[in-house]
């Protein structure tokens, strides 16, 4: 027993490299945060998981990567990447559910899951046309270059400030869904779409928005992940994954439920792959199957 | 012409195929009978349960692997190995199945499809991980049947001796009172389950009996396609069974059964010109679902009618 605890668990006497890995977890929760939170929000009010919601992301962190090869380290052209990535699939994602999705609302559930698969390839092969297939790397602005000190720990700057853009999204969101009416209408429709579409809300520009509201937060996902992750095709297929199993522990529908469920598996990732490397994947699937069978709404999602 | 009559012509060109197209062209025929009994007990559960399953890549994995592990490492002759394989893959995928669908099947729907998809990736996760058993991301390589068997012709009449008689199983199990209250399960679980009938133990043992011949599919594409990856297992192979079945149309027995002969031609013709086969089945899928839902045999149906 001792052994066990001494193999695998050593690192937990260092409180240095415990207070590392909160925060690596809380900065990897973050950006698990951007890209599920969409996925939430878009299954809470079309009913769809939206297996296309990784492309997205990588579509956001290739154009961020475009617009940041105009002036790499440029504090504005960081800002420019960041508001092109998130405009450009909130433009991106309004067309495809005019387009595509709103075809198939009252199909069986295997064809709306076929499109958005889908458009997991289409989009996965666009990339590769428009980009290439070789990997992307692309640098931190400058200003957040380096890293900071406090109580004899060094953390990157890039990624305490991952974790204020995540805090500041979800504050966003937050004020946004409750303060204002478009909010009121998602929330609604959370709930009961049918009721929301007799009282006369229009439930077709409601989904179209909602939707393009869920690709620009992937698309800024992607452009705030471009400088610490590999850029490059297949990005989106292990993403949307990471994703899923947030949006089930946290409860498919709630953006609540997406930023909880987003801290704890991203700090829960951090120390297993200390503990455990290796078995840590295992472990995600398996937590995730368990919180499908005990409680299929997640932690905080409603029961059907 | 009569049902017995078609049997029998249809009997007669899968025997008299292989005899008139070249090596290359035999082992494609092998990976559509593999498919075609995937995609047809896939659609056991899809077009005649209503269950939509996003994980039934699983089994055909484990069987695929069950398969692999057999011949490679559990240090029986060859041909002892070859014998028990169908019989192998068939209750490694079952016994899988057994844990997968007491857990599914107790929820229905999109939850139902999710449940079955975090089993699929945590057998996928097994996969990469257990590199001792399974070669973890090389996968295992070098699959062949025992002697004869290796020709590509020979294994044909093996692969179609195991998927014919298999069909005809599944064809008389949804033919069966088992298969009508499949049927009865799909349009209203509730007053199955009023007039008296035990629906999750129905919609087990559909999951069970459609898993291990899914298994026995992968057991076979196994030794004709040589290898066996991770991949299999990855979600992005799920849609495989679901695109095949409602190719062909998920309202006729056999329908998959074509929309994976479809696919796997198609697959090979493009991919021998593009390397963007991806793109090329992300379009024909959207075509698929935007304008011939019905499937083939749908408009088949539509245009006789």
């Amino acid at each position: 027993m001792i052994e066990f605890l001494s193999q695998h668990f050593s690192w937990a006497q260092n409180p240095v490299v415990v207070a590392r890995q909160v925060l690596a977890g809380i900065s990897n929760g973050m950006l698990l945060f951007l890209i599920s939170a969409g996925l939430s929000l878009i299954f809470g009010v079309l009913r769809i998981i939206n297996f296309a919601h990784g492309a997205l992301f990588m579509l956001g962190a290739f154009v961020a990567v475009s617009v940041l090869s105009l002036s790499p380290g440029g504090g504005w052209a960081y800002v420019g990447a960041l508001g092109a990535a998130t405009a450009a699939l909130a433009v991106f994602g309004a067309a495809v559910e005019a387009g595509l999705l709103r075809r198939i609302y009252r199909a069986p559930h295997e064809f709306q899951l076929l499109l958005t698969f889908a458009l997991v390839f289409v989009l996965g092969d666009v990339a590769k046309l428009l980009w290439g297939r070789e990997d992307h790397s692309t640098s931190v602005p400058a200003l957040l270059d380096g890293s900071m000190r406090a109580l004899g720990l060094t953390f990157p700057s890039y990624r305490l400030f991952l974790i204020g853009a995540g805090l500041a999204v979800a504050l966003g969101l937050w004020l946004v869904l409750h303060r204002t009416r478009w909010g009121i209408f998602v929330r609604a429709a959370t709930m009961d779409r049918g009721m929301l579409s007799a009282l006369g809300v229009n439930t077709r520009l409601l989904f179209t928005s909602v939707f393009a509201a869920g690709a620009a937060l992937a698309g800024l996902g992607g452009a705030l992940a471009a400088p610490i992750v590999a850029v490059g095709p297949g990005l989106h297929v292990q993403v949307i994954i990471d994703a899923f199993v947030v949006v089930v522990i946290g409860g498919m529908g709630s953006v609540m439920g997406a930023l909880v469920a987003s801290l704890l598996v991203g700090i829960v990732n951090a120390f297993g792959l200390l503990a455990f490397p290796g078995l840590a994947v295992v472990l995600t699937f398996a937590v995730m199957a368990v919180v499908l069978v005990v409680r299929p709404h997640g932690l905080f999602g409603v029961p059907e | 012409m009569k049902p017995a009559g078609r049997l029998a012509l249809g009997a007669a060109a899968l025997l008299a195929l292989p005899l008139a197209i070249s090596d290359f062209w035999i082992f494609i025929a092998i990976e559509v009978l593999a498919f075609a009994l995937y995609a047809v007990s896939f659609n056991v559960l899809l077009g005649y349960g209503g269950m939509l399953s996003f994980g039934h890549a699983a089994f055909f994995g484990v069987g695929g692997y069950a398969a692999a592990i057999l011949m490679k490492k559990a240090g029986l002759p060859p041909g002892v190995a070859f014998a028990a394989l169908p019989l192998v893959a068939m209750v490694a995928a079952a016994a899988v199945a057994v844990v997968v669908g007491y857990f599914s099947v107790r929820r229905s729907g999109i939850y139902f499809a999710m449940l079955t998809f975090a089993f699929q990736m945590l057998l996928y996760a097994v996969a990469l991980k257990a590199t001792g058993l399974t070669g973890g991301d090389d996968g295992m390589t070098g699959l062949k049947p025992p002697g004869l068997l290796a020709q590509p012709l020979a294994y044909y009449y093996f692969a179609l001796a195991l998927v014919a008689p298999a069909l005809y199983v599944l064809f008389r199990l949804v033919s069966s009172p088992f298969g009508y209250a499949l049927r009865a399960l799909r349009g209203n679980p509730r007053r199955l389950q009023y007039s008296g009938v035990d629906v999750r133990a129905h919609q087990l043992a559909a999951f069970v009996i459609t898993g291990a011949f899914a298994g026995l599919a992968g057991g076979i594409f196994a030794l004709s396609s040589g290898n066996v990856f991770p991949g299999w297992l990855n979600w992005t192979a799920s849609a495989t069974p679901i695109v095949m079945a409602v190719l062909g149309g998920v309202h006729s027995f056999l329908g998959p059964a074509l929309g994976a002969a479809v696919y796997v031609v198609l697959e090979v013709l493009i991919s021998g010109k593009t390397e963007y086969w991806p793109l090329a089945m992300g379009i024909i899928i959207l075509i698929l679902v935007l304008l011939m839902p019905e499937g083939l045999t749908g408009l088949a149906r539509r245009r006789t009618a």
